[in-house]
């Protein structure tokens, strides 16, 4: 994005808020913040990038707008990060990530009161709906004009076009009578200009969301909220990694030590917010030792059931072409025979070659000539593929490792292991899965099991003994702390995390400037 | 296959000052069987004396648009003298690309003036820019630039053509290759060129003889190996076309030419607008050869062959192979993973030797054994080494088929095999995208080839 014309601030100025990371918790709550007047810093330890130099070469792409610094991964079923689920760059994640935008349910947020299991949200269902819909009015998500499971919701956008995997969604869903219908997708279907962002271009149907949108259809914090930001006076430093945080004696936030090309500097602040992902924020808060008395820095990680099964068809799909997750539905959010807590979602798929071909090693132990033959008829494939609830385990957890990265921090490792209820949703869900992509006239099936999202690490809650942030996003140990990004879910939600994590930027900033006194 | 992948490859021949197309006759004629030459005039020399715009900027427009207009999708460059810095200009455009151009698969430079400053002494260039003073070349001046680019008299023949050929030749043209073109300095803008590459010396050529080609355009081609031919001077296409050609044929079966070519009319679509110049680049660098005697960089040898046996039997290609852990080596020595690691094993370079130092005794063993030992592996079954448990082995070698299996889908010629041709989803400048997306549709300029069903 263009940073040329932005305001910049000295290092030793005391700015009113730094804000750590720009992706979907930090870009919101830094144009909210910029808006009301502040003098706000974001620090991203990622490039910035140009929309027009995105490549749909997924190398290239994973190098260019994805964490590839390495993490640890251990436990029973190990979860895979890099283009999985991690981005780095001015954005965040949203650079990557598939737009794929369902709302919570009310469910999702009342998991512990309902099944007794997981945990509830310290937030009303319609309050963050409100803020949700302020996403969507603002950043701009394409839906049907009617959805079959919330009947009263509207979207700006005329539904995104459907491709082959999609006509196959909805053959075998409607054969099984399964409801199933367009995917709210977080991308314009028409062209739309922003007063602060520049013109975003009507999606072409191009397919490589995950490398990296182009033409700014794609909600992308880049072209929608923080060029916002920067037009209120907001700062972005790309290439900063924070690695250090420093208090005064009552424990409060004066400044953040962070690492730009090989040189520390020291952004004094009077409050701080760590939106750097599940997996970051975490992490900069073990290696400082802030913000957990409660021990719960760390735990409770999830990782959303991500099982995808894929039929061979008599015809030439190729769902490498147009928007890869076009159709939903939504009638197993709370299956009616389930037996476990939760449920899932199911998506339409299209994927990429190298995409697949990872999943078919890492997921079904393909070698050999099996493996060459799977991709040789990789064109015939088309795909379901679910988003499924996950439940904080305490054996699942991040820590530091005895391994120390570049920047001098101790790189993570992230322990995780499907239990019970996670395998019960997904013996469900392939039993779903299958069934649909049989019924749309699958020669043959195969299953590739995996997981996706960083959830949790940083959670928030009522109980400062068992959360790490209160319910309006404020560390409950360090007052001027406050914490907006995935690592504060407390439950995983069946739904997709990154609308939500907009929403909750927006509700975090708001709830910080009703206590703000300049 | 919508186009045969055997179709022939073009050898583009870009000439010396004062020379011309025709001064490639001899080699043409001698490499037939396995190229095509195809030798250019540039603007200004030869039959294209007539062309005004000489500078290197318009002659390497002039070769791109002649190598587009050919409709060659792989292709090889030779460059003789002052035509050898012009063709690293277009082999650099070519793999960054930048120039709606795709298939080239390796340089052969000849006595090549480099891509920095020609070294030329002062007095001499002062001498042939005089000669240009009031129009093109008499005889005399080219006699006298013939026999001081010599090593031994040429053949009668080849001495008319060269003496005609500087007579022939615009004194703009000349002028500009002295004044300007030779003293331009390229080397930021040619940077290194990471492929086949082939460098002849004359081993009794002045300025440019074969110390010069080591350090001048050894440096740019980190591949090349560099040969002087004895008794030769400047002007090596027409004192020995034959040893030219037959280096050249050499070169061709052995290095530039091995490797999966890309069919032809996917290499039209990466080529075209509706790829994006940096996806054509990345796919050009690519669609390169590997190198056959390349030292590993991050294995070692015994480590990367073992890596080859293993990739034989996870990746089996058929035909004209990609060395996909030659590839993988160089990720490993790039540090270029993908973003993390199992935690029960240690970081991958390590974690690639200790595996592959353990199962080195596989080079020895047969198809069956190793795939007998490869299921082994997968199922964390494989118990027999301490240098890592069962578990490691099975983690360890999830990662190593991740990694050669996306080596070998990267190549461009892999997508053409499996129907893929999202790269071309949109260009710089007209951003197109898909307009057709059903089953069994395709749009017009989707070149897919035919799988049976």
């Amino acid at each position: 994005m263009n940073l040329t014309d932005m305001r910049t601030f000295a290092d030793d100025e005391i700015v009113d808020a730094v804000v750590v990371g720009t992706g979907a918790g930090g870009a919101p709550l830094l144009a909210a913040l910029a808006a009301r007047g502040l003098r706000v810093v974001a620090l991203e330890a990622g490039d910035n990038t140009d929309p027009h130099d995105h490549t749909p070469d997924e190398i290239a792409a994973a190098d260019d707008i994805n964490w590839m610094d390495e993490r640890l991964s251990g436990g029973e079923t190990p979860t895979a990060f890099g283009p999985n689920n991690s981005g780095r760059g001015v954005g965040g994640s949203t650079l990557h990530w598939g737009a794929f935008a369902p709302r919570p349910s009310a469910h999702d947020l009342r998991l512990r009161s309902e099944s007794g299991l997981g945990e509830d949200w310290p937030i009303d269902h319609d309050e963050l709906v409100a803020y949700i819909e302020r996403v969507e009015r603002f950043a701009g998500v394409s839906g049907p004009s009617h959805y079959p499971w919330d009947p009263d919701r509207r979207y700006l956008f005329p539904p995104v076009a459907r491709n082959a995997s999609s006509d196959m969604m909805m053959r075998g869903c409607e054969a099984l009578g399964i409801r199933a219908t367009d995917a709210p997708a977080a991308l314009v279907t028409r062209d739309h200009d922003h007063d602060h962002g520049g013109h975003r271009s009507a999606c072409a149907n191009c397919g490589t969301c995950h490398q990296g949108c182009r033409n700014g259809s794609k909600v992308s914090m880049d072209t929608t909220y923080l060029p916002q930001a920067v037009a209120h006076g907001a700062e972005i430093r790309a290439g900063s990694m924070v690695h250090g945080i420093e208090r005064d004696a009552s424990g409060a936030v004066t400044a953040v030590v962070y690492r730009r090309d090989g040189v520390d500097h020291r952004q004094r602040c009077t409050n701080l917010f760590l939106c750097a992902g599940g997996i970051e924020t975490p992490r900069l808060l073990l290696h400082t030792g802030v913000g957990n008395s409660s021990g719960q820095v760390g735990r409770n990680f999830m990782a959303h059931g991500g099982v995808q099964v894929w039929g061979r068809f008599e015809q030439e799909m190729r769902g490498y072409r147009g928007y890869p997750s076009s159709i939903i539905t939504e009638d197993f959010v709370r299956p009616a025979d389930a037996d476990f807590a939760g449920g899932y979602l199911i998506q339409s798929l299209g994927v990429m070659p190298l995409t697949l071909a990872t999943t078919l090693v890492r997921g079904a132990g393909l070698w050999g000539r099996e493996l060459v033959d799977a991709m040789d008829d990789y064109r015939f494939m088309a795909g379901v593929g679910i988003n499924g609830e996950c439940l904080p385990s305490d054996g699942n957890l991040l820590e530091l490792s005895d391994e120390v990265d570049d920047d001098g921090i101790p790189k993570a490792r992230i322990s995780f292991s499907a239990g019970g209820n996670e395998d019960a949703i997904d013996r469900h869900a392939i039993r779903t899965l299958t069934s649909i992509v049989e019924a749309a006239g699958a020669t043959s099936t195969m299953v590739l099991p995996r997981t996706a999202h960083t959830l949790g690490t940083a959670r928030m809650g009522t109980d400062r003994e068992r959360a790490v942030i209160d319910p309006d996003g404020r560390s409950f140990d360090v007052p001027n702390l406050w914490i907006c990004d995935n690592s504060v879910f407390p439950s995983s939600l069946v739904a997709n995390p990154a609308l939500t994590t907009m929403a909750l930027s927006l509700r975090t900033a708001d709830r910080f400037l009703a206590s703000h006194k300049p | 296959m919508s186009s045969s992948p055997s179709s022939r490859t073009t050898a583009f021949a870009l000439h010396a000052l004062g020379s011309s197309a025709r001064a490639f006759d001899g080699v043409a004629e001698a490499v037939a069987d396995v190229l095509d030459v195809h030798a250019i005039d540039l603007p200004g020399f030869g039959d294209a004396a007539g062309m005004t715009g000489t500078s290197i900027p318009e002659s390497v427009r002039h070769v791109e648009r002649a190598i587009r207009r050919s409709g060659a999708t792989r292709w090889i460059l030779i460059g003789h003298s002052m035509g050898g810095k012009i063709a690293s200009v277009v082999a650099a455009r070519a793999l960054a690309g930048e120039s709606e151009l795709f298939g080239l698969a390796g340089v052969v430079l000849l006595a090549a003036s480099p891509p920095s400053p020609e070294p030329m002494e002062e007095e001499r260039r002062r001498d042939m820019l005089s000669w240009a003073a009031d129009g093109r070349l008499d005889a005399d001046a080219a006699r006298t630039f013939v026999d001081a680019n010599v090593g031994a008299r040429l053949h009668p023949d080849a001495d008319a053509l060269a003496l005609d050929d500087v007579q022939r030749t615009s004194a703009a043209a000349w002028t500009a290759w002295l004044e300007d073109g030779s003293r331009e300095d390229l080397t930021d803008a040619v940077g290194t060129l990471d492929l086949p590459a082939l460098i002849l010396a004359g081993g009794e050529d002045g300025d440019l003889g074969e110390d010069a080609q080591r350090r001048l355009n050894g440096s740019v081609y980190p591949r090349a190996s560099v040969e002087a031919l004895g008794g030769t001077g400047h002007l090596l296409p027409l004192e020995r076309p034959l040893d030219v050609a037959h280096a050249v044929r050499d070169f061709w079966e052995s290095t530039a030419g091995i490797g999966p070519a890309v069919p032809a009319d996917v290499a039209a679509v990466i080529a075209s607008p509706r790829t994006s110049a940096r996806t054509r680049g990345l796919l050009a660098r690519r669609a390169v050869a590997d190198d056959p005697h390349a030292t590993p960089a991050a294995l070692t040898d015994v480590q990367l062959a073992t890596l080859r046996v293993l990739a034989d039997r996870i990746v089996p290609q058929d035909g004209a192979g990609i060395d996909i852990a030659l590839r993988v080596d160089a990720q490993l020595a790039a540090g270029g993973g993908d973003g993390w690691r199992n935690a029960d094993l240690p970081p991958d370079r390590e974690a690639y030797a200790t595996a592959l130092d353990a199962l080195a005794p596989l080079r020895t063993h047969s198809p069956r054994e190793i795939d007998a030992v490869i299921t082994r592996l997968a199922a964390g079954e494989y118990d027999e080494h301490d240098a890592l448990s069962a578990a490691q082995f099975a983690a360890w070698f999830e990662d190593a088929r991740v990694d050669l299996v996306r080596q070998w889908l990267a190549h461009p010629a892999t997508m053409a095999r499996i129907g893929f041709d999202g790269f071309a989803n949109g260009g710089d400048d007209v951003f197109t995208g898909f307009a057709i997306l059903g089953a069994d549709e395709r749009e017009d300029w989707e070149m897919l080839p035919v799988i049976a069903r």
